[in-house]
């Protein structure tokens, strides 16, 4: 029952987590990102927009997702983690190879090379997606040995 | 500021009383009407006049004083009103004949078509992006009736978000958050584009746009949460309400 209710409420917190870790750290309290860099074009401050919205819209589904799988006996342990893990990186890296390279919304850090930054900031990621995929595999195998 | 219309107050406190008269009957013949809709359509009022009302110019620069009315009109009062259900209150006291002309009302085509949740997010966002960025002319945004204006399509769009009142159909959840999350897309561009550029033919200071813009992007935020809250607890009783009622009959459920 709650393996894809998991893996899909995790996925919804991770994604707000991320986002709220965004807003919160970056742009309120170390002021690194701008709010609005004049830069920016329309179809950036559309999907920053997107993603604005979606970050706590996200993060209240998935807050509301985890009561009710508490109240069904859950949630599945392995997939909600794995959910998590998969929503933070996800959207940590579209975040750093879409929004800040590509769409060139803002940049991590100004006045400074943001090149390490960059870095770190996508390595980061590409280790939350992975961590996730290896839950992901292990959530499976617990589910295939319970349904044996 | 805008000049507060004398008869808006009146017409406020005139509907409020009407609306606790219509309330108090109802539990006089012994149906249960919680007190909290009630108090939902005096906080509502009271917002509404309060946007009118309280001198947001002077402590806020113009612009910013604009933006502190019509999110208060425009985006807090509509949802203590709309949970207030006046239209299920109406339906239960009114009259049968007026019952019945109200009925067919909130079931013609126009009513529904109106309140299809991206219809009415589409006319409310829409008009938002039309005040901002269309060349209006000036005196529209001094307007009293803007406001009110402002004040209506937000009922209607959270009206049609909510569906908390009987309507002829309630559309899912799915297209309901995902209206949401368009209008609040729609609104947080626009709110981040009047950062840097004010509407057509106003001369704002650079300082009084941004405070705005932040004031737009973070109270929308706000108001928006409110919202997902809302229809989240929704889906979350009718959760609660299908497990109970399965609970005991249904096997437990193969992993």
């Amino acid at each position: 029952m709650s393996y894809r209710r998991s893996l899909t409420g995790g996925a919804l917190s991770g994604l707000g987590i991320a986002a709220f870790v965004d807003e919160t750290v970056f742009h309120q309290l170390l002021h690194w990102h701008h709010f609005y860099d004049r830069s920016t074009p329309d179809v950036g401050l559309v999907s920053d927009g997107l993603f604005h919205a979606g970050g706590w819209l996200a993060m209240v589904a998935g807050l509301f997702l985890y009561a009710d799988l508490r109240r069904r006996g859950g949630p599945l342990r392995p997939a909600w983690w794995s959910g998590v893990c998969l929503g933070i990186g996800g959207f940590q890296l579209y975040d750093g190879t879409v929004q800040h390279k590509l769409l060139r919304l803002h940049q991590i850090r100004y006045d400074v090379d943001p090149r390490p930054y960059d870095w770190t900031w996508n390595v980061i990621a590409v280790l939350f997606l992975l961590a996730g995929l290896l839950l992901w595999h292990r959530a499976r195998r617990a589910v295939r040995e319970r349904s044996r | 500021m805008t000049p507060t219309p004398a008869p808006l107050p009146v017409l406020v406190l005139l509907c409020c009383l009407l609306y606790t008269a219509a309330a108090a009957r109802l539990r006089h013949r012994g149906d249960r009407w919680p007190l909290r809709r009630d108090a939902g359509l005096w906080l509502g009022g009271g917002l509404l006049v309060a946007a009118f009302a309280v001198p947001w110019e002077s402590w806020l620069p113009p612009f910013t004083a604009h933006m502190a009315a019509h999110l208060t009109a425009g985006m807090a009062a509509p949802i203590p009103v709309v949970l207030s259900r006046p239209v299920t209150l109406a339906l239960r006291v009114l009259p049968l004949p007026a019952r019945r002309a109200l009925v067919s009302l909130t079931r013609s085509r126009l009513v529904t078509a109106l309140l299809y949740p991206p219809v009415a997010a589409a006319l409310d966002i829409g008009g938002l992006w039309l005040l901002h960025r269309a060349p209006l002319p000036p005196s529209l945004h001094h307007s009293p009736l803007l406001l009110l204006h402002l004040f209506l399509a937000g009922t209607l769009f959270t009206f049609a978000l909510l569906a908390v009142d009987p309507v002829r159909h309630r559309p899912g959840l799915a297209v309901r958050a995902g209206t949401l999350l368009a209008a609040a897309a729609a609104h947080a561009v626009l709110a981040k584009s009047l950062w840097a550029t004010g509407p057509p033919g106003t001369a704002f200071t650079p300082a009084d746009l941004r405070l705005a813009s932040q004031l737009m992007y973070y109270g929308g935020d706000a108001v928006e949460i409110a919202l997902a809250l809302l229809l989240a607890s929704q889906w979350y009783r009718a959760q609660g309400r299908s497990l109970r009622s399965h609970r005991g009959t249904r096997q437990p459920a193969p992993a």
